[in-house]
């Protein structure tokens, strides 16, 4: 699609950093209380803190020593890891050597055949003789009806299917490189909303150890803060191992190893796309895979000529130079050989190469449709993403950071609780996390839909011959 | 001019030399004083107290400054219980019988005028939605009369026939119930049980005769309206005046309002509430009853709230509950009082002699009635150095958050457990401060009166003068010392801080 390139031009030109540090935010500032000193004497204190229940531990479990690679802090731009999936990426040079099989193919399909050269004895014993005939003889088909110029048109026009599905293949590559591109960029940015969550459970924590000193919570309200916050650490947990495995999908797609680092790009959206019809419309018109199988609809036109002209007899014409041992002279034998069609006439192929050529129509229409059923899931999921992302961005964000700034500006004039605070600012982080994923869908549909719905950029690279076609015999025709 | 500005001015002008200058800084208040009369005895003088102006009975008033052993000048019960005079129970004030009732004063409140018209006080009433500033820029909606709430008084005299015409302009109809008045029943303005409601933009007349005198009320006989402001005074004055004659009559509406912070709609439905207002004012907005040394007041305090009773609680004086809104008590009834429970709908009549100078809390003793929407103390506001602006600065993130609890007040279990006001800004000080009722108060003394608190100030005449009819200036705290150097022992007293905000972090 033309206004593609155009598109990651501008990508490249936009930088956001994305922190893909994985320093957790607890480590900061928030101590498990056990480092505290207390000025007043212990033996005065009415409330040890040993009657809390204590914070929990900050999880010491499995952790995915990979994310330690982060220290490089390596950058990495959309632009430069298309350039590395261009040379890396496996199933685009197979791509390239589906083109050059089916070049391959059409050469040898058009291959003149070669004379045959045949020592013959005839008649050997005749008269207590050696034979009637001992010589060699050259036999020689002359193929009629062009249909070696055919066949190696057929097999040409099946090398165009093979370049259409290449650049399909680009496609599907360039497409998943972009989409995990936006999904490690998104996970980067989730992780750093995360550890804004995290810092707020941490808060809430400690609000509830104040509450209870006041009376005002319980130790099963204790109990709960504990709970959030552990939660709250698990899922920046899962927020760390997301990025780690969208960072890693992404370097599968490009195939090389990168070490993790940072995603340089911008995952809000720069435009809007133009309406279904108009869409749906380019796609029929430009989808490699439509033109891959209107080529594939040449190619079996040609299928057919090949095939119809299949039954007219080659000539095939025989002779050469002998010593008849009868007669005791030179001889020279010499035949030429026609088959008659009268109950072979190819019928048969004709009929299958029709039936192809037929399917292929077919197949062309269900093509057509495939893309219109996938255009449709993916526009409306960029659809609703995209209305989800303006309004959270026109409305429900600035709502939300409004009221979190009119509650802190009621606290400070001492009119509206803390945990007050605590809600509207774990709002307005959650709502934020939420606008990131729908930053992410609309980026990932808009890529889809920008690069022909083609996905699958480590799927080997499709034949240009689908299975159980015509190309079953032996030889290339 | 109205009456009440040509006195003022008339004071104003007349009374330069009575005021001395005595309240031109601390350094004129060690002066002696210029105002002259006899002298009064005061007990447990100290050293100072000689040259200050002494209580005296004013030129024109035959009462005494002492009735068997209760002193109208200085705290003081009598020497029996069963004396006429006990706790000042019948001792008059300065202003005879003959001069016909105290004028009833309802601080912040307006009087509803009224004419003549076919031998009956036309008075015309507006229920209307109305803007009431709480406090210094805390404007709310609620429901009043003639664009205040509570509404304006409505002040007759025993034997009156008054008329009354209701005009609604509420979007809902209403109707208005004159409480406590035994008239006709068609004019009660029970809603549907005694008449149709009246509907927005529709009239009602009341009319009826007044035989009763005392405490009364009028409020709509809607529910949510009641809770939402809809009530004025309605005061009848007696054919005979009440004895012993008082010098002040004042009225206070208690009433409570749950706002929620950041709105200005009462939401009647709520079963607490988190606004208090006297007469449509919360402290310290609520205005100073300012009052002279030695007189008799009168405070007809009536309870509004939707749902909470409210023990009143004046300092420095015990008073006589002398009634109740449906009748002056007789004598024989009256109990002497520090705090007295007035309930839903009840009004109750104290009365005391002004014997102890200074300024006097007079509130709700309800510990959630002394502010408004109460927040609990965790959060920032309780962690060393930490500011809500550090939040405000950069909303994108938010700053990690300490969880030592390094404070030695949390080893005690409580702490911090106390109410914080709203916090008051310049320009909301400079308002509660633009008035003469509060002149010489000491300074920071708005952080003492919140919610349903006003202060009760009784100063001597010369000062009453200098704060109440004059213009002149009159330092913050000026006032307040100088009664402590009269009255009290200057040596112990330390003046108030000039500009001390409690050290809240926000």
């Amino acid at each position: 699609m033309k206004c593609k390139h155009s598109r990651i031009r501008k990508l490249l030109t936009l930088a956001l950093s994305a922190s893909a540090s994985m320093a957790s935010a607890q480590q900061a500032h928030f101590s498990d209380g056990s480092a505290r000193s207390m000025t007043m004497p212990a033996d005065r204190r009415v409330l040890p803190e040993s009657e809390l229940p204590p914070l929990p531990e900050v999880p010491t479990g499995f952790f995915d020593s990979g994310l330690s690679e982060t220290a490089n802090q390596s950058s990495y731009t959309l632009d430069y890891l298309l350039q590395l999936a261009a040379a890396n990426n496996p199933t685009i040079r197979q791509a390239r050597r589906q083109i050059s099989g089916e070049t391959a193919k059409a050469l040898q399909a058009g291959l003149y055949p070669n004379p045959i050269l045949m020592y013959v004895g005839e008649k050997i014993n005749s008269d207590g003789s050696a034979g009637e005939f001992q010589g060699f003889e050259i036999q020689q088909r002359f193929v009629t009806a062009n249909k070696l110029q055919l066949s190696r048109l057929k097999y040409r026009q099946r090398a165009q299917v093979a370049e259409h599905l290449a650049i399909a293949q680009q496609y599907r590559v360039s497409n998943d490189i972009q989409k995990h591109f936006y999904q490690t960029l998104a996970a980067s940015e989730r992780l750093d909303m995360r550890r804004e969550l995290l810092k707020t459970a941490e808060d809430t924590s400690v609000t509830a150890r104040e509450l209870y000193n006041q009376g005002q919570t319980t130790l099963p309200g204790i109990r709960r803060a504990n709970i959030d916050l552990q939660q709250h650490r698990l899922d920046l947990l899962n927020a760390e191992n997301e990025f780690a495995e969208a960072f890693r999908k992404l370097t599968a797609v490009i195939g090389c190893d990168i070490s993790l680092g940072y995603i340089d790009g911008n995952l809000r959206p720069q435009r809007a796309l133009p309406t279904f019809d108009a869409v749906y419309a380019e796609l029929i018109d430009n989808s490699p895979e439509v033109l891959a199988a209107r080529a594939k609809l040449a190619a079996d036109h040609t299928a057919v000529r090949r095939e119809s002209v299949q039954w007219v007899p080659d000539i095939v014409v025989q002779g050469g130079p002998g010593y008849n041992f009868s007669n005791y002279d030179p001889v020279y034998n010499a035949s030429v050989r026609l088959e008659l069609p009268i109950y072979d006439r190819n019928q048969g192929t004709i009929l299958q190469a029709r039936n192809d050529l037929a399917r292929q129509r077919e197949e062309i229409r269900r093509i057509e449709l495939l893309l219109r059923e996938r255009l449709a899931m993916a526009y409306r999921t960029y659809a609703t993403s995209l209305q989800h992302a303006t309004e959270y961005e026109g409305v429900i964000i600035p709502e939300r950071q409004r009221a979190y700034e009119e509650l802190l500006q009621s606290y400070k004039e001492n009119r509206v609780d803390w945990p007050e605070i605590l809600d509207a600012q774990t709002a307005l982080f959650t709502a934020r996390l939420q606008q990131i994923d729908q930053f992410r869908d609309v980026r990932i549909q808009e890529t889809l839909i920008d690069g022909f719905l083609l996905e699958g950029g480590l799927m080997a690279a499709e034949s240009s011959t689908p299975p159980g076609h015509i190309d079953s015999v032996p030889k290339p025709r | 001019m109205t009456p009440d500005e040509d006195r003022r001015q008339f004071l104003k002008l007349g009374s330069l030399v009575a005021a001395g200058g005595l309240l031109a800084g601390k350094s004129a208040a060690q002066q002696p004083p210029s105002a002259a009369g006899p002298p009064v005895p005061m007990a447990g003088s100290h050293a100072g107290h000689e040259s200050a102006p002494q209580p005296q009975i004013p030129a024109d008033s035959d009462v005494k400054a002492e009735y068997d052993g209760f002193s109208r000048f200085k705290p003081s019960r009598g020497n029996d219980p069963d004396s006429e005079f006990y706790l000042g129970k019948r001792v008059p004030g300065f202003r005879s019988v003959e001069a016909g009732p105290a004028p009833f004063e309802a601080p912040d409140l307006t009087k509803l005028p009224w004419k003549m018209v076919n031998g009956a006080k036309e008075f015309h009433l507006v229920p209307m939605a109305v803007e009431r500033e709480f406090l210094p820029g805390y404007k709310m909606n609620v429901y009043g009369y003639n664009d205040t709430m509570p509404g304006p008084t409505i002040e007759v005299n025993q034997g009156d026939r008054v008329r009354i015409i209701v005009t609604n302009e509420l979007p809902e109809s209403t109707t208005v119930h004159w409480h406590g008045f035994e008239l006709p029943v068609q004019y009660d303005g029970s809603e549907t049980l005694t008449q149709n409601p009246i509907e927005p933009g529709k009239s009602f007349v009341y009319e009826f005769d007044i035989h009763e005198e005392g405490t009364f009320f009028y409020h709509a006989h809607v529910p949510m309206q009641e809770a939402f402001g809809s009530v004025g005074w309605f005061i009848v004055h007696p054919r005979k005046v009440f004895d012993p004659p008082v010098d002040r009559d004042f009225g206070l509406i208690f009433q409570n309002f749950f706002i929620e912070p950041n709105q200005t709609i009462a939401d009647s439905w709520r079963m607490d509430w988190n606004w208090h207002t006297i007469n449509g004012r919360s402290g310290p907005y609520t205005t100073p009853l300012v009052v002279k040394h030695g007189e008799r007041v009168r405070v007809r305090l009536m309870n509004f709230a939707p749902m909470q009773h409210h023990p009143i609680h004046l300092h420095g004086h015990t008073f006589w509950v002398t009634g109740h809104e449906g009748a002056r008590a007789p004598k024989t009834a009256w109990i002497p009082r520090n705090n007295v429970l007035v309930g839903i709908a009840q009004a109750t009549d104290f009365e005391f002699v002004a014997n102890n100078p200074g300024d006097w809390m007079f509130h709700c003793h309800m510990v959630h009635h002394m502010m408004n929407h109460m927040t609990r103390q965790v959060g920032p506001r309780i962690r060393k150095n930490v500011s809500v602006d550090q939040y405000l600065a950069n909303t994108a993130t938010r700053p990690p958050v300490d969880a030592s609890r390094d404070d030695p007040g949390f080893a005690t279990p409580g702490y911090p457990q106390e109410m914080k006001s709203m916090n008051m800004s310049d320009s909301m000080m400079e308002t509660i401060w633009n008035r003469r009722e509060v002149q010489g108060m000491r300074a920071m003394w708005p952080m003492s009166i919140m919610g349903l608190m006003t202060a009760l100030r009784v100063l001597p005449e010369d000062l009453y003068h200098k704060v109440m009819e004059t213009d002149e200036p009159v330092d913050k705290g000026s006032v307040f010392e100088e009664i402590v150097r009269r009255f009290g022992n200057p040596d112990d007293y330390e003046p108030g801080k000039m500009k001390m905000m409690p050290g809240m972090k926000m």
